[in-house]
């Protein structure tokens, strides 16, 4: 990762062109630059703006101070939505890496039909999240048809409608969360298991250590690096997740889906309502920004002179 | 059971949990609605047919089709230029603001696009963007694009200045030297950036669900939730609309597969 902020420093201008070599990175740069302004740092200003006005249907009805975070705060469905939130990032974390983990130390033992199989098993990385959603919501419908419905008839049970039961919806937003995810995940951890010295198994097994202690004693802590990258990208990827609910449960049932992300696609975008959606949108960065820092912490994008995490 | 068994069972399990799902809604794209709702399901449609596929040809999803592909290919064309001009300026120059400027491009890669996309449909509403045909690949550029300035960037670093310098002596102005050695050398790059940059445009739904709103502009995701609510529990067309969505970038990713798996372990290219 940060093999690239250690290379080299860049070459010192040749002196004949001065002047034009001097506009040359600003006119190069600008674009992307300026671009990024516009689309970053201003809507982060105006959030935060709006978030103190009174705006509906991009109708402005003037400053109200902080009354908007007072109701946010103040809004027992702000917290219930935290709390979806942080039990389905929570979740999909969990089932995501150890599926993430077993697939990688499964195929590492594997040579060319590894490398096969993980390409089939990124394809769901490579689809739309609001089509893996509307492909899934047809495998789970409760009617007769349906995938999971035929597969509990073959087996002598009943048909199940586990997107409107309460525990069942969120528990197939984990699943296909983690459907779409995990072999991201597994290419992580792949190219850490990589990095690990043979060496190192060779002697333990001439020891005689058993593969369990081994995996305890080599391969988990040497893998910590990588697992730690998995950790901090999916879960800002996992709290920032609206397309697969919108297309699986939007929201439902009783609430039992709406995230904080949902929430602000309720607030913000369906019913439209500017200010009190912008409020929830800059509690969402802020939360998002204390998860980023993390995450440039643990990749050590902050420390430039140091090699951390999965090299190539 | 020994760990082997245990391995490869586990192994088929997660097969058949990821390719299941695929090869259902390819099954129920072909078979003929009367087999759609049957019990128990039939696997494999029997006989194929494309009428699904023709039902959505005819209600226009050419058109959804062709404004996904135009927006991505749009979104490639210009992340690439203006994400690799503005790499090419962090690696080969030393300018006022440069480190600034870097901290600055990773921080945006990092942003969910999502987390600013309510207060920028209020900015794109002031200034009379939303709902233009210049909307989406505008966004989806600027989600991109710092993207594929760090990849670029690590890309040209990684090339010796020597071979430019020499060129440079033979008589190469800086433009011919960057066009004819730089960005060739920088081709893996190029390649794991466009790939993603498409990747991003033709999946979105959210930003073109939020930023257009007249039919002319749909895109396929946004197409097959309209479609969904039209027809309901028409299973058919809605799977057909699926595998017509998933083709592309499903293809796209097994050719360039090296190229974008290259790009994750970089930080680049996120889950």
């Amino acid at each position: 990762m940060s093999a690239v902020l250690e290379g080299r420093p860049a070459q010192p201008e040749s002196p004949a062109p001065r002047r034009r070599a001097a506009r040359a990175p600003y006119l190069l740069v600008g674009p992307a630059a300026l671009l990024i302004i516009a689309t970053n740092l201003i809507p982060g200003l105006a959030a935060f703006y709006t978030s103190l006005r009174d705006m509906v249907f991009f109708h402005d009805r003037g400053f109200v101070g902080m009354d908007n975070y007072a109701e946010l705060f103040g809004n027992p469905a702000t917290w219930k939505a935290v709390g979806v939130s942080l039990q389905f990032t929570f979740a999909a974390l969990v089932l995501g890496v150890l599926a993430a983990l077993v697939t990688a130390l499964v195929i590492n033992r594997m040579g060319g039909t590894g490398r096969l199989i993980m390409t089939l098993f990124l394809i769901p990385w490579a689809m739309s999240p609001l089509v893996v959603a509307i492909l899934w919501k047809w495998i789970l419908a409760p009617f007769e048809g349906g995938l999971l419905v035929g597969i509990l008839q073959f087996v002598g049970l009943g048909p199940v409608a586990l997107l409107s039961d309460d525990l069942g919806a969120p528990a197939a937003l984990v699943g296909v969360a983690v459907w779409r995810t995990f072999a991201f995940g597994a290419i992580l951890l792949l190219a850490g298991l990589a990095q690990i010295p043979a060496d190192l198994y060779r002697a333990a097994s001439v020891d005689g250590h058993s593969a369990w202690e081994q995996f305890r004693r080599i391969t988990l802590p040497l893998l910590k690096p990588s697992i730690l990258i998995v950790v901090a990208t999916l879960t800002i990827s996992y709290f920032n997740e609206v397309q697969v609910i919108i297309g699986l449960t939007e929201g439902g049932p009783i609430k039992g889906t709406t995230t904080l992300s949902y929430l602000l696609y309720e607030i913000g975008f369906e019913e439209s309502n500017q200010s009190y959606g912008n409020a929830i949108a800059v509690l969402m960065f802020v939360i998002n920004m204390l998860l980023i820092l993390a995450y440039v912490r643990i990749l050590g994008m902050d420390r430039p002179k140091r090699r951390v995490g999965a090299g190539r | 059971m020994t760990r082997r068994t245990l391995f490869t069972t586990l192994l088929g399990l997660v097969l058949a949990l990821v390719v299941g799902p695929l090869v259902w809604s390819l099954a129920t794209s072909l078979k003929p609605s009367g087999q759609i709702l049957s019990a128990p399901p039939a696997l494999l449609p029997d006989p194929a047919t494309l009428d699904h596929y023709a039902r959505l040809g005819r209600e226009g999803v050419g058109r959804n089709l062709l404004n996904s592909v135009v927006n991505s290919l749009a979104t490639v064309l210009l992340a690439l230029v203006g994400g690799a001009a503005a790499g090419y300026a962090m690696s080969r120059f030393r300018f006022r603001g440069s480190r600034f400027l870097l901290v600055f491009f990773i921080a945006a890669m990092t942003i969910p696009a999502y987390s600013l996309l309510l207060p920028t449909q209020l900015l794109f509403d002031r200034i009379g963007l939303l709902d233009s045909a210049v909307t989406l690949p505008l966004l989806y550029v600027a989600h991109v694009i710092p993207m594929v300035v760090w990849v670029t960037k690590t890309q040209f670093d990684a090339l010796p200045i020597e071979l430019e310098q020499a060129a440079t002596v033979d008589g190469y102005s800086r433009w011919e030297a960057a066009r004819k050695i730089v960005i060739p050398g920088a081709k893996p790059a190029l390649i794991a950036a466009g790939a993603y940059a498409f990747l991003v445009a033709w999946n979105d739904y959210i930003t073109a669900a939020t930023m257009t709103s007249s039919p002319a502009l749909r895109t396929m995701p946004v197409a097959l939730t309209f479609f969904q609510g039209f027809h309901g529990r028409e299973w058919g067309p809605l799977m057909a609309g699926v595998v017509i969505a998933t083709i592309p970038p499903v293809v796209l990713f097994i050719v360039f597969r090296r190229y974008l798996v290259g790009g994750f372990l970089s930080g680049a290219i996120k889950g």
